[in-house]
């Protein structure tokens, strides 16, 4: 159950960045901190709203995904894609060596990790940023489809 | 290749000819450094990826996550138009304010105790607002991102960085990764955060290999 409450913080994360940062044109920097410091605010006023263990770890998992949110339209601009690169940037973290405990810019490691395995998936990229042999075998797939 | 005679005479020629080679010289090794940059990012995600398994080692199932993450990000970083291919480099001054933004979560996060949360989005935010003093100045446009970049080096534990010294190295390696890799995962989420983590782990086995 924790783990679930966790991997939606990193879906919202991701897309609530991006929609402050694109759609309300605030800019990465500022929807990334602004959220991050509502989030942190809230748990550093209330910790014991939630169990300890979701009280530590919902800001860490929250200011990770916001940074999967930081990305550009032209490289990413779907919300399936920022909410699975949210699901794997979680899944990573949870999974992250203690080795790198307390190594500054693991959390933004991690998130960039998400993020290119994401658009390693053509489909989700941006329109902009799509290659050619992806957007001719999308055609020819297509065509096939209409032909039938 | 034939050039005529006059080519190889006529000294006007031969200056063009040695500009152009000593041009066409400096490109390589830009080619060059902007590949081993690359390389050296790609290197320390895989080498992030792969400590979880070190920790994991009788899961198969771990192993074949981290693979399968492994070879998507070399897949990505060929094909998904990560890089520009034009090289571009920040202003070095740049690193000056990455420290600056390192100096700040470092003093809010260890020396406050507002932790590293608070500290981080504190800078960043107030980073944020930079641009307000001055809308047209493209200078200023670059801050955000630079102090933000820093932020995430002063984020570092006690355990890793246990003195200012050790964070305001890894701050001026970072800055130095942030004016080189300008036209690098340009636009890529977590971009700030892969160099900052690069400058500390440079640190880091730097000062392990002098102990």
């Amino acid at each position: 159950m924790e783990i679930l409450v966790l991997i939606i913080t990193g879906i919202l994360g991701s897309t609530l960045t991006y929609f402050l940062s694109t759609e309300k044109k605030q800019g990465p920097v500022r929807s990334s901190a602004l959220l991050s410091l509502t989030i942190a605010l809230f748990f550093y006023f209330f910790p014991h709203f939630l169990s300890a263990y979701l009280s530590s770890n919902i800001p860490v998992v929250f200011i990770g995904a916001s940074f999967i949110g930081m990305v550009s339209s032209t490289q990413l601009s779907s919300y399936v894609g920022l909410s699975l690169a949210g699901i794997l940037f979680t899944l990573i973290y949870l999974n992250t060596s203690r080795f790198f405990d307390g190594f500054g810019g693991s959390l933004g490691t991690s998130a960039c990790i998400a993020i290119l395995v994401i658009l390693s998936i053509p489909y989700l990229r941006s329109r902009r940023n799509r290659t050619v042999g992806f957007l001719q075998l999308r055609r020819l797939v297509f065509r096939t489809q209409r032909q039938n | 290749m034939y050039f005529s005679e006059d080519f190889y005479i006529n000294p006007i020629y031969l200056v063009e000819n040695s500009l152009f080679l000593s041009y066409f010289c400096r490109m390589k090794q830009k080619v060059y450094f902007r590949t081993a940059i690359i390389i050296l990012l790609f290197v320390i995600q895989v080498l992030f990826l792969f400590a979880i398994f070190r920790e994991n080692t009788d899961s198969y199932l771990t192993l074949a996550f981290i693979s399968s993450l492994s070879i998507l990000l070399l897949y990505a970083n060929q094909k998904a138009k990560l890089h520009h291919k034009e090289i571009e480099f920040e202003s070095v001054s740049m690193i000056l304010w990455v420290m600056i933004g390192t100096f700040t979560t470092y003093f809010l996060n260890q020396k406050l105790n507002l932790g590293a949360i608070l500290a981080v989005s504190l800078t960043g935010l107030l980073a944020s607002f930079i641009p307000n003093i001055k809308q047209e100045s493209s200078y200023l446009k670059q801050l955000p991102p630079a102090i933000y970049c820093g932020a995430f080096v002063g984020m570092s534990g006690a355990r890793v960085a246990n003195d200012l010294y050790f964070v305001l190295t890894a701050a001026f390696f970072t800055g130095v990764l942030l004016v080189v890799s300008k036209s690098l995962l340009r636009g890529v989420g977590g971009r700030l955060g892969t160099l900052a983590f690069s400058g500390v782990f440079m640190t880091y086995i730097l000062i392990y290999l002098l102990k």
